[in-house]
């Protein structure tokens, strides 16, 4: 141990160069799925903070985010009428485009009865939707765009007033914004249309034992709201998981190489008293937990250090680009972590590669 | 100096491939990114590039196709094709839904098109009928093959179920693939001709796709259009194609530079780490060169070679790694496609040479406070 200690701290810049880089490969991995489940966070706010636990949509639809759905007329009245049923909110969504300050936008446009709820849970700023020519929009959006409340807001051609900024709506690439039902309708051409109903069961009735009593409705799915929410995880997963892993598999590569060539340098500066160890009777292995270790406290520290930077640059990030949320799990700590292991014991490779080779008469020679 | 570079850097092997191995990763990293949303730039106008049409007609205001929601009156097909300079018009229907294979479900942009359509179907089909009809769905061939379908199996598209009558190429991307159903199918499940009648509008459409005369330039006829007919937002091919570039462009820049930073970083660590271990590693050479009466701007020079050397086999090596993986990734059967721009080389290209020149500096120091003597003492491996 001491001898892989010494070895290491040899040279305190190289060292901490090593610490830097397995650091700042452990920060991108943490990071990146820190980015991962603040998506997954932001994309279930909506659903997680309207009332009601089971959702009737379109048959053959699975999710809030990306797919529009309609459901048939008189969906709403029958399930109105149904027994268990203490509470329904018909909401209608789309994603729409837009552009402000010439940039492009997306933001999932809910509509909703402000009679029946479905709106903003939270508002920074204003008050709700009242009348069609009205829109909330997020206040991490309005923030970036300068958008104020009585402010003038064009979707799809249509001029609305600003009346209020909501809170925990901010996603990237589509925050959630709020009309009237009725606006949307029109302004998607599809009057009276719902997309959803939330449904909320009465007082003795589980969301289960409603669902199953909904079931045969025409032309509707009947899901419990939970799975709506395990969807849109799911959707959002195929879209960023491909991408993410390339990353993750690269950084890791990196961490791996950059402990490689710290301990491998550190190794045959100090070949000579390698030999000696050999010539006076140790075996390899011995060698190699003395590689290991110099590996193993050179990835720990710059892990250590990189879950530190990865919750510093998650914050600068927050702060600087407010719609993007990096939230850092334990559990994905905990995988950081053991990513910083792997790199080492792959690090070692090289220099215990040649220990073995190393002849103990080396000692001797020059 | 150059040649003292490579045989510092040449001269222990395994080093040097550890040493280019990271810079190569470390640049690949800003490489892979920028050709992950280039490939997706790309994928994203596969439609409208490849549908035939020179102009599209949308609602109001909607000016991009990812995820919209465009409803024309159907009075609006026969208004576009009766003025001037246009040629033939095809109507689509349109709506970004799931397609359940069984096995899974993919988002999916869902295209209705006519039976007698000229533009908006399948551009390249592999196998079978290159429209659907009734009943009828053309899939994109590598969806199909995840789910292990073929001709003649059945998915479930907006609840209802329908056979595969074709399989298409070029029509999936990260995020969704395009499927093809018939425009009748369309308007019974989506309720537009009141069938399911949730309102809508009885006979209306998405978008409709123009081809112009030969020799209508398609901005003019695009602004005739608009100018023609009332409610709708008109665009060239090529503008529409660049409005969905800006889309990936303008939601992506946030987090490419972001990445980009600490790519750039990494890269920066993991190369001062290697010039450094090997300025430090021949020091005794060094100092021989000194005591031989070398100035320390000779050593400089020396340095800052070998950082630039490395750098340029490591971006070498970068290049490769992700145009290897770009050829690697279709293979896996994976919807990513990863495509390297010459303006990606570039950036990346000039940010490997600031990271040279600033990994150089750590080593400089060493070497201006090197002791000529130091060739005397013990040899350093």
């Amino acid at each position: 141990m001491s001898i892989a200690r010494r070895n290491l701290l040899q040279d305190k810049t190289r060292l901490a160069l090593s610490v830097l880089g397995i650091a700042l490969s452990v920060m991108l991995i943490l990071v990146l799925s820190g980015f991962l489940t603040g998506v997954y966070k932001q994309s279930s706010a909506y659903l997680a903070n309207t009332p009601g636990s089971v959702a009737v949509v379109q048959n053959g639809v699975s999710n809030f985010y990306g797919s529009a759905s309609i459901l048939p007329s008189g969906t709403l009245e029958t399930v109105r009428k149904t027994e268990g049923v203490s509470r329904v909110i018909p909401v209608t969504s789309q994603i729409i485009i837009f552009e402000v300050h010439g940039k492009k936008q997306g933001a999932q446009v809910v509509g909703y009865d402000p009679a029946f709820g479905g709106g903003p849970w939270s508002l920074a700023e204003g008050r709700g939707i009242q009348a069609d020519d009205e829109i909330v929009v997020d206040q991490t959006l309005a923030g970036a765009h300068n958008i104020n409340v009585n402010d003038k807001f064009t979707l799809l051609g249509r001029e609305l007033t600003v009346v209020g900024k909501s809170k925990q709506t901010a996603m990237w690439a589509a925050s959630v914004m709020f009309i009237r039902k009725s606006a949307l309708e029109s302004l998607l051409k599809a009057p009276g249309a719902t997309s959803m109903l939330l449904v909320t069961p009465s007082d003795g009735a589980t969301a289960q034992a409603l669902s199953d009593r909904l079931r045969d409705l025409p032309g509707a799915d009947v899901l419990l709201k939970s799975d709506i929410i395990a969807n849109d995880t799911q959707l959002f997963a195929r879209v960023y998981n491909g991408p993410l892993l390339i990353m993750v598999g690269i950084a890791f590569l990196v961490g791996a190489l950059i402990v490689g060539l710290v301990i491998y340098t550190a190794t045959m500066e100090r070949q000579r008293e390698y030999g000696a160890l050999k010539a006076i009777g140790a075996r390899n292995r011995v060698l190699y937990v003395i590689v290991t270790i110099q590996a193993l406290i050179a990835s720990a520290t710059g892990a250590v250090v990189g879950v530190g930077l990865a919750f510093a640059l998650g914050q600068l990030i927050m702060t600087l680009r407010p719609q993007f949320l990096v939230s850092i799990e334990p559990v994905a700590i905990g995988w950081a972590l053991l990513a910083g292991l792997g790199m080492a014991l792959l690090g070692a490779l090289f220099p215990a590669r040649s220990i073995a080779r190393l002849a103990p008469a080396d000692v001797f020679r020059r | 100096m150059l040649r003292l570079a490579f045989r510092n850097l040449f001269q222990n092997k395994t080093r040097l491939v550890m040493a280019v191995g990271g810079v190569g990763l470390a640049l690949m990293l800003m490489l892979a990114l920028d050709a992950v949303f280039t490939g997706a730039e790309k994928q994203l106008t596969a439609f409208i590039d490849r549908a035939g049409a020179d102009v599209f007609v949308a609602q109001t205001g909607v000016r991009n196709l990812h995820m919209v929601s465009s409803w024309l009156s159907y009075s609006v097909v026969d208004e576009v094709r009766a003025v001037q300079g246009v040629d033939s018009v095809t109507p689509i229907m349109y709506v970004t839904g799931m397609v359940d294979t069984g096995k899974e479900r993919n988002l999916a942009y869902i295209i209705g098109i006519p039976p007698d359509a000229l533009m908006g179907k399948p551009w390249r089909v592999t196998e079978g009928a290159t429209i659907p009809a009734p009943g009828e769905a053309i899939l994109d061939r590598a969806v199909a093959a995840q789910s292990g379908l073929r001709l003649g199996d059945k998915v479930n598209i907006l609840g209802q179920e329908l056979r595969i009558a074709g399989l298409s190429e070029g029509t999936a991307s990260i995020t969704n693939s395009i499927v093809f159903i018939s425009m009748s199918d369309f308007e019974l499940m989506r309720g537009v001709a009141g069938k399911v009648g949730a309102g809508q509008d009885a006979q209306a459409v998405s978008f409709v796709l123009v081809k112009a005369r030969p020799g209508e330039a398609a901005d003019a006829l695009a602004a005739r259009i608009e100018g023609k007919v009332g409610g709708v937002t008109v665009q060239s091919r090529a503008n529409f194609a660049e409005q969905e570039r800006n889309l990936v462009k303008d939601m992506a820049a946030d987090v490419l530079t972001i990445m980009n930073l600490v790519g750039f970083v990494i890269g920066l660590a993991v190369m001062s780490l290697t010039i450094y271990t090997a300025t430090l590693a021949r020091r005794a050479e060094y100092g021989a060169l000194k005591a031989l009466g070398a100035r320390n701007g000779h050593l400089y020079r020396a340095v800052l070679a070998q950082a630039l050397v490395s750098v340029t086999l490591g971006l070498a090596l970068g290049l490769a790694f992700t145009l290897a993986l770009s050829a690697l990734i279709p293979v896996t059967g994976s919807n990513v496609a990863l495509q390297v721009s010459g303006e990606s080389l570039l950036k990346v290209g000039i940010a490997s040479l600031i990271i040279a020149g600033l990994s150089a500096i750590l080593p400089i120091r060493q070497i201006g406070a090197l002791d000529p003597a130091v060739v005397f003492r013990r040899r350093i491996q």
